[in-house]
């Protein structure tokens, strides 16, 4: 009797440590589940930039080694699924605009899931708000695909899947990003997939 | 039958979930405390303390740290306050242009961006705790100081300034600027 209660603690130790580590290594691949503001199908962590960040979020930044930006400089929002929530599939084209919320600049740009440029015989990795073809009254369309596309084309070549950045600088409500507008935030619309 | 199987199963299962969620805050509040590879470890090889480092622009080869921006020209120095404050200055451009100051982690505890310049200068000290009070108690009443003085929480950590390329052809003149950004050691006299 005593050698099975001393088994079933082991067991329940060995499955709670196998449990506890997987959960661990899921959390740490994600934004904060505690501090995660939603954009249309963007989403930031309020306090990366500043010193109110979480414990998931300093974990997570300690070990993939960002450097976050700060509150006062700027926000990164990232979307790994489009509009309707689904993931970004590299086999698809995107359409997405056509504005984006207030701020000096912004960069759209994609990116590897762990957060790299991804390579491409244009070099083009992102479009800045001051480079951008728009239309007469300032909307713009960026296309991401992985076939050439006339006007603003984000070429993405990732058969593991890709996510979107959107980096607004000198951003007005750079404290308070809960605040933002949902209805500013560029919609990530799938045209078509191969 | 029903009760005796959620006796014998209900305690261990709910002692497993209590475990795994006990394992898994330890390995987050861990992680900061054991990480080798967190933005200070990645920047220290780089550069000695105070020295301005230019750093390569982030793209699928140059993978020093991730979700950077390619359109920023980024220079940054490490700090050491041991010896006393820094004053850090970095010129101001045609866009947007930024410094931040981070921890060994990589957390940002003070940002200024050139809104904040005067002179084309964005200037700060930095320094720490105790020498904020040092200063503070050297201040001349009849001739304020105009410094604009940052507390960093840890001894050791790093400046970046980050600075914005409005297009491609200016990334150059970015990475020109970026290169000016300036951290001296400014021992307090005593």
């Amino acid at each position: 009797m005593v050698v099975i209660g001393f088994l079933k603690i082991v067991v329940v130790a060995a499955i709670s440590l196998v449990l506890g580590l997987l959960v661990s290594r899921y959390v740490l691949a994600h934004a904060s589940p505690f501090d995660r503001v939603r954009l249309g199908a963007w989403r930031l962590e309020a306090h990366a930039g500043s010193m109110e960040a979480d414990p998931f979020t300093r974990a997570r930044v300690a070990r993939t080694g960002e450097i976050p930006l700060a509150v006062g400089e700027g926000l990164q929002w990232i979307a790994r699924t489009d509009d309707a929530g689904r993931p970004l599939n590299a086999g698809c084209t995107y359409a997405v605009g056509p504005k984006a919320p207030e701020a000096r600049y912004w960069t759209i740009s994609v990116v590897t899931p762990d957060g790299f440029p991804i390579v491409n015989p244009a070099g083009r990795y992102g479009f800045r708000s001051s480079e951008l073809l728009r239309s007469s009254n300032g909307d713009f369309t960026i296309i991401v695909s992985a076939t050439p596309q006339p006007g603003n084309w984000l070429p993405v070549d990732a058969p593991g899947g890709f996510k979107l950045a959107l980096r607004l600088y000198d951003a007005p409500l750079g404290a308070t990003p809960a605040a933002m507008d949902p209805t500013s935030a560029p919609r990530v619309d799938k045209i078509s997939c191969r | 039958m029903k009760a005796s199987f959620v006796g014998t199963l209900a305690i261990p299962v709910v002692a497993t979930a209590i475990l795994a969620a006990l394992v898994q805050l330890v390995v987050v509040i861990l992680v900061p405390v054991v990480a080798e590879r967190d933005a200070f470890a990645r920047l220290k090889p780089l550069g000695e303390p105070n020295v301005t480092v230019l750093l390569p622009r982030a793209s699928p080869t140059e993978r020093l740290a991730p979700y950077a921006d390619p359109v920023l020209a980024v220079s940054f120095c490490r700090f050491d306050l041991a010896a006393g404050p820094i004053r850090i200055t970095a010129p101001e451009g045609r866009a947007f242009a930024s410094l931040s100051m981070h921890t060994q982690a990589g957390q940002p505890f003070y940002a200024l961006t050139d809104r904040a310049a005067t002179q084309g200068v964005i200037e700060a000290v930095l320094a720490t705790p105790e020498d904020i009070r040092a200063l503070e108690a050297q201040d001349n009443e009849e001739d304020p100081s105009h410094d604009l003085r940052v507390t960093a929480p840890d001894r050791e950590g790093f400046v970046m300034f980050r600075v914005f390329s409005e297009e491609p052809s200016l990334y150059a003149r970015a990475e020109e600027q970026a290169k000016h950004l300036s951290c001296k050691a400014e021992p307090i006299p005593r």
